[in-house]
């Protein structure tokens, strides 16, 4: 009796694991307490090395779209209409000499090409070629003030409740040598799904740290009173800032 | 110290204890908020990259209202346990796993993350610790399977199958025990901690070897999702073996230290 018990509430407690994680996941303090892990991580793992890069022949030509597919706002569709001629990337913030970089000027500065893979937070993984220029050179172009500690990337699609996607870097990750502001993937200029001009390629993390569609970049001392005030847009929901795990 | 009026021995010092039961809490957590990372992408592919030619195993919902699980190419119906399932939300849906057994009980993949990635560290520092303080006190000794133990597993298993009338002479654990402890302590644990590191893209960019050594990424997340299973396979046995062994004895021997040999 006692055996068969012991047994029956083993097996019970497995099936209880939602139940009890859901009543727990919804405690601010267990949600602090676990968020600890992210501290650690960001500290021993960090951003080092390089993220491996790949052959022509391992690149995936359908690559697969991640997060949301092409903006709808109707500022978007007109300028994929004119083919990006009005777009103009704007770098600004704690920077000595703001911009405002158009398609043609960000395809002349040099080149980068790297393959790598994406790794996105779902699970899966593709691999893809990106050129664009290399986001370091682009902060170095403007000229950093010394307050300047995050790069943060604001992008021109909303999620339909009319947040804004964005997403940040602290300047030691975005000085990393793949860092890319991505013009180009698979040798043919980005598509609209693909975060056509410019997308983001961080791909030392995953998937949702590259962010599509980018309109301006703007230097901060803290990102704190920037939407939610986690950083970025899925961290906004939940997700670490540091994605490197 | 007598129980039962005889003299029992003390089995298990504090740490082994307490980390016991942490892993227990860990092992409950680590399960039930993996398989709701897993859900965020049901596939396991032996490749790098994900590739669905060489899918291993889908747990999906081809149309609504059912649920499939396919291993190796070989389709199963699985609705109400696996593709099509409870979502936690009061509904059935296209979900792996069911709400009851993942972490939290309705998708929230940020949420199994944090839940994961904590608790990760807890059976891994729990590892460490208990590892240093049974290597400095000896006890390791006893647990760790030798070569000249080898010959003594199949006897052993006799004894338990009754084809036998004494167990093989052994010392605090038994051959099986031993075997047993060592593939879950020195194998699997290292396994789902290796590989879960291997998946990671800030891992992978560190220590690019290991990510190879198990055949890249979404290869690394089979791995980690076998050695998933190959635990939950020992905690049945252990469970079972615990409760026909004298369950009384061995629970107090792992909450008060002491046991009571036969």
């Amino acid at each position: 009796m006692r055996r068969r018990l012991f047994l029956a509430s083993a097996a019970a407690s497995l099936a209880g694991c939602g139940p009890i994680g859901t009543a727990l996941n919804g405690n601010d303090s267990v949600r602090r307490i676990l968020a600890s892990a992210e501290g650690l991580n960001h500290l021993l793992i960090g951003t080092r090395g390089l993220a491996r890069e790949y052959r022509d022949s391992d690149v995936d030509r359908n690559f697969r779209v991640n997060g949301f597919a092409t903006p709808s706002d109707t500022h978007y569709s007109d300028l994929v209409a004119r083919n990006f001629a009005p777009y103009r990337l704007i770098v600004d913030g704690a920077v000595e000499r703001p911009q405002a970089f158009s398609l043609a000027q960000l395809q002349r500065m040099p080149q980068q090409t790297q393959i790598t893979r994406h790794d996105c937070v779902e699970g899966w993984s593709v691999i893809g070629k990106w050129s664009g220029v290399r986001l370091g050179g682009l902060l170095d172009a403007v000229c950093l003030r010394p307050d300047a500690r995050y790069v943060v990337f604001r992008c021109m699609d909303n999620d339909g409740s009319g947040n804004l996607y964005y997403e940040s870097l602290d300047l030691h990750q975005a000085r990393h040598p793949q860092a890319l502001l991505g013009l180009r993937l698979n040798d043919a200029p980005l598509d609209p799904d693909h975060g056509a001009p410019v997308r983001l390629r961080v791909p030392t993390q995953l998937g949702y740290k590259s962010a599509k569609w980018i309109g301006r970049i703007e230097v901060v001392g803290s990102f704190a009173t920037i939407a939610g005030g986690h950083g970025g847009y899925w961290e906004d929901q939940g997700y670490e800032w540091y994605a490197g795990i | 110290m007598k129980v039962a009026g005889r003299r029992a021995i003390y089995r298990f010092p504090l740490l082994t204890r307490a980390s016991h039961w942490l892993w227990v809490l860990a092992f409950f957590v680590l399960i039930g908020s993996g398989l709701q990372i897993f859900n965020a992408s049901p596939n396991l592919d032996a490749s790098d990259k994900s590739n669905p030619a060489r899918r291993v195993l889908a747990i999906g919902s081809p149309a609504d209202g059912v649920g499939t699980t396919t291993i190796f190419g070989h389709s199963l119906v699985t609705t109400g346990w696996l593709g099509w399932t409870d979502d936690g939300m009061g509904e059935k849906s296209a979900h792996a796993f069911p709400a009851a057994i993942i972490i939290p009980g309705y998708q929230d993949l940020a949420a199994g993350r944090r839940w994961h990635l904590f608790f990760a560290w807890i059976a891994a520092l729990c590892w460490l610790a208990w590892l240093i303080s049974s290597a400095v006190k000896g006890n390791l000794r006893e647990m760790v399977l030798r070569p000249s133990d080898v010959p003594k597993l199949w006897p052993m298993q006799a004894y338990y199958l009754k084809l036998r009338k004494e167990p093989p002479p052994h010392g605090i654990y038994n051959p099986l025990q031993k075997a047993a402890y060592t593939l879950v302590l020195f194998v699997l644990a290292p396994l789902v901690v290796l590989t879960g590191l291997a998946l990671s893209p800030g891992i992978d960019a560190i220590a690019n070897p290991l990510t190879v050594a198990f055949g890249g990424r979404q290869f690394a997340r089979l791995w980690h999702f076998a050695g998933m299973v190959l635990l939950v396979g020992f905690f049945g046995i252990h469970t079972f073996q615990v409760a026909t062994q004298g369950i009384v004895n061995q629970m107090r021997s792992m909450i008060t230290g002491w046991y009571q040999p036969e």
